[in-house]
């Protein structure tokens, strides 16, 4: 029994935090630093550090980031935001990567009226019924739209086949809105040839593209996470399949093009952002400042981490005050608000209504081609 | 004589720790409520592998799993009807679950039953494999739950998991369930069936000798501790307020694992002190993660140090205390350890 008083008397010398002082204002970022999530979480978390090299201060104040690990855990991911909550006391929350920890989040954010907002989760349950979540990246629904218009309008599809990732939920979510979208162009429910699915972690496909080879689509659609894709694309060559691949956001990962080699050449893929298009004056600010302090060219994660946080910081100017309540009033407000990834503006779900940008793979590099505005 | 004053003492930990929670919930933030109720579920988890594990014998990895069924029968059981709307977007749910709005006791109920049912199910023919054979067995079955669950989008909406679970887990729900399994647990290994499961984990043949059905025993604490693990699953479920399939990986199951054996195989105290130890310890050591700023020298935080550090701490009491964190004298209750 003494040993169990001992670790009660330890939860509650746990709750003899730091405590803040009234000048600074706290930012809380929770975002997977480890596990495997990790790399997602750490572009992120060095575009929000670079915003606050760039603008550490706002109304008169100065702001501080305090970045906590969710380790790519759903109950981690609830600890962490919980912590920030309610040790740090932090004003505002910027994260995180992974749809999954987002809405982990969630229900703790909306509780305790804290305004958060999201980098890249792109699942659309993730603000759904939150008013207190937010998001700098568009859905999944916008995304696949994009890229069935693209392969209709600008490849002149007429069939096309989808392989997705079925354990990842931006991979069903792309298929399932591309799907529908694909459908509508084309006026043909059978437009869609081929629907197979694989698991993440997967290393041989020949199934799958065996039967996608058999019914001679025009294009393939094959949202997944870099690693699977570029194996996939590879197999897919290799079995003698030539015709475009189409994929999502995570594809811009230097990765794709190494596992990819010359396979992926061609490869067409959305996302939110590219450097080598300035959309905005602000992209070439972000952009200038990134190349300075890492040397090399910025991602999508690093932007979108670096919009969340102007964005919140831009709306405390705005409202004059660094009050949660005012924070979150603002965020649900923001309307033509200029950021690195491009124009945002936050619909009535706290939903970023953006252009996309589409990026192809050319000589082992992404290359840009272009932007589609939001319909 | 001696009996009349271990009831008493029974009593009075019971009063004094539920004073302990009613004192908690009412002072302390949600953050630290949040701990408490994590280390209830652990204690239910622990407790439960260790039925299995450690009581009978039965090296099974399945934990994970069963998990999965009664998170996800808490889940769909308990969530209203326009949420659900909500949720399957992409697919309607199946028409018998759409409608359906239960309080979070039968849910959890239904939790624990059906982990059970589909621990007997795979009980059954898989618990007359042993040893290393079994823990694959069950191991692979875990998977294929996992596996199932993000192919049934319109029964648990797939990968893109459930959300808006109406959160009932408090205190009292993590660690009254917690009390109770504690409490059966106990019961239980008090009996014959107890002694029956030490007897087989000791030596099959021999217990088998001595008139033991090793297939009714086997089964039945096998089903104790699905029905556990299923509730368990179940308050995670309502504490998080948001589900998915990649949560229920076998990294979930080594961390229950990591609880008992640290606890100690076959004891129950163990198990209580080391869940509450593991839970609180992860987030204790975060500062860990943090920027340091030792006065002469600044260090730039580290992400994951936390765990670098909390592995080591593992390591050497797993070095010093071979038999678990509590060593008590032989014979003395709330201990089940092997010889």
């Amino acid at each position: 029994m003494k040993r169990i008083a001992g670790l009660l008397l330890l939860v509650f010398v746990l709750a003899m935090g730091a405590s803040a002082s009234a000048e600074v204002i706290k930012i809380g970022v929770f975002e997977p630093m480890t596990g495997p999530n990790a790399a997602g979480g750490e572009m992120t978390v060095e575009g929000i550090e670079l915003a606050l090299e760039l603008r550490g201060e706002v109304l008169g104040r100065k702001v501080e980031i305090i970045v906590v690990d969710n380790k790519s855990d759903k109950v981690e991911a609830a600890n962490a935001v919980s912590r920030l909550i309610e040790r740090e006391n932090v004003v505002a929350i910027i994260g995180s990567y992974g749809s999954s920890l987002s809405m982990a989040a969630g229900d703790i954010v909306n509780k305790a009226k804290v305004p958060t907002v999201g980098c890249s989760p792109t699942n659309p349950l993730v603000t759904l019924n939150n008013p207190y979540y937010f998001r700098v990246c568009f859905i999944d629904p916008f995304q696949g739209t994009v890229m069935a218009n693209y392969a209709v309008n600008e490849l002149g599809a007429k069939t096309a086949a989808i392989i997705q990732d079925v354990t990842q939920d931006y991979s069903v979510g792309l298929s399932k809105y591309f799907v529908d979208a694909f459908r509508e162009l084309t006026g043909d429910r059978n437009s869609i040839v081929e629907m197979s699915s694989y698991n993440t972690g997967d290393q041989d496909f020949t199934a799958q593209l065996t039967n996608v080879k058999n019914k001679m689509p025009d294009v393939v659609f094959a949202p997944g996470n870099y690693g699977e894709s570029a194996l996939l694309i590879r197999q897919a060559r290799e079995l003698g399949i030539d015709v475009p691949f189409l994929g999502g956001d995570t594809w811009e990962a230097p990765e794709f093009l190494t596992i990819g080699g010359v396979a992926v050449e061609g490869a067409v893929f959305s996302t939110h952002f590219t450097a080598e298009a300035p959309v905005t004056e602000e992209s070439e600010v972000f952009l200038a400042a990134y190349r300075e302090k890492f040397g090399r060219e910025a991602n999508a994660f690093a932007a979108l981490g670096y919009d969340a946080y102007m964005l919140i910081l831009d709306v405390i100017e705005k409202a004059g005050s660094a009050d949660s309540q005012a924070i979150r009033d603002g965020l649900a407000a923001t309307e033509g608000f200029v950021g690195a990834t491009g124009v945002i503006t936050l619909d009535e779900n706290g939903d970023a209504v953006k252009s996309a940008v589409i990026n192809q793979v050319d000589d082992g590099k992404f290359i840009y081609l272009t932007t589609v505005e939001p319909f | 004589m001696r009996e009349k004053s271990k009831t008493q003492i029974t009593l009075i930990i019971l009063v004094l720790t539920a004073l302990g929670l009613f004192l908690a919930n009412r002072y302390l933030d949600p953050y630290k409520i949040r701990i408490i109720n994590l280390s209830g579920i652990y204690v239910t988890l622990g407790l439960s592998m260790n039925l299995i594990n450690g009581m009978t014998g039965m090296f099974s990895l399945g934990h994970a799993g069963f998990m999965a069924i009664g998170a996800y029968t808490v889940g769909i059981l308990t969530m209203p009807v326009t949420m659900k709307e909500m949720n399957f977007f992409m697919q309607p749910i199946v028409p018998f679950l759409a409608n359906v709005e239960w309080g979070f006791l039968p849910a959890l109920f239904a939790a624990g039953l059906i982990a059970a049912f589909f621990g007997i199910l795979i009980g059954a023919p898989v618990l007359r494999l042993t040893d290393d054979y079994l823990a694959i067995a069950t191991l692979g079955f875990a998977e294929i739950i996992r596996v199932v669950f993000t192919n049934t989008q319109s029964l648990t909406n797939g990968a893109l998991g459930l959300k808006g679970i109406p959160n009932y887990t408090n205190i009292w729900w993590s660690w009254g369930v917690a009390l109770v399994t504690v409490w059966f647990i106990w019961f239980l290994m008090k009996g014959t069936y107890g002694k029956a499961f030490l007897a087989i984990r000791e030596d099959e043949i021999a217990a088998r000798s001595m008139g033991i059905n090793l297939f009714k025993h086997k089964v039945m604490s096998f089903a104790f501790g699905c029905f556990f693990a299923g509730v368990a699953g179940g308050l995670m479920a309502g504490m998080l307020g948001t589900i998915d399939p990649n949560m229920f990986r076998i990294t979930l199951t080594f961390n229950i694992l990591l609880i008992v054996v640290l606890g100690g195989l076959g004891q129950i105290g163990g198990t209580i002190i080391s869940a509450v130890i593991v839970t609180v310890m992860m987030e204790a050591l975060r500062f860990l993660d943090e920027a340091m700023d030792l006065g002469f020298v600044q260090i730039k935080g580290i992400p994951g140090m936390r765990m670098v550090v909390f592995s080591i701490i593992l390591i050497i009491v797993v070095i010093i205390r071979e038999k678990g964190l509590v060593r008590r004298p032989k014979g003395r209750e709330l201990t089940y350890a092997k010889n």
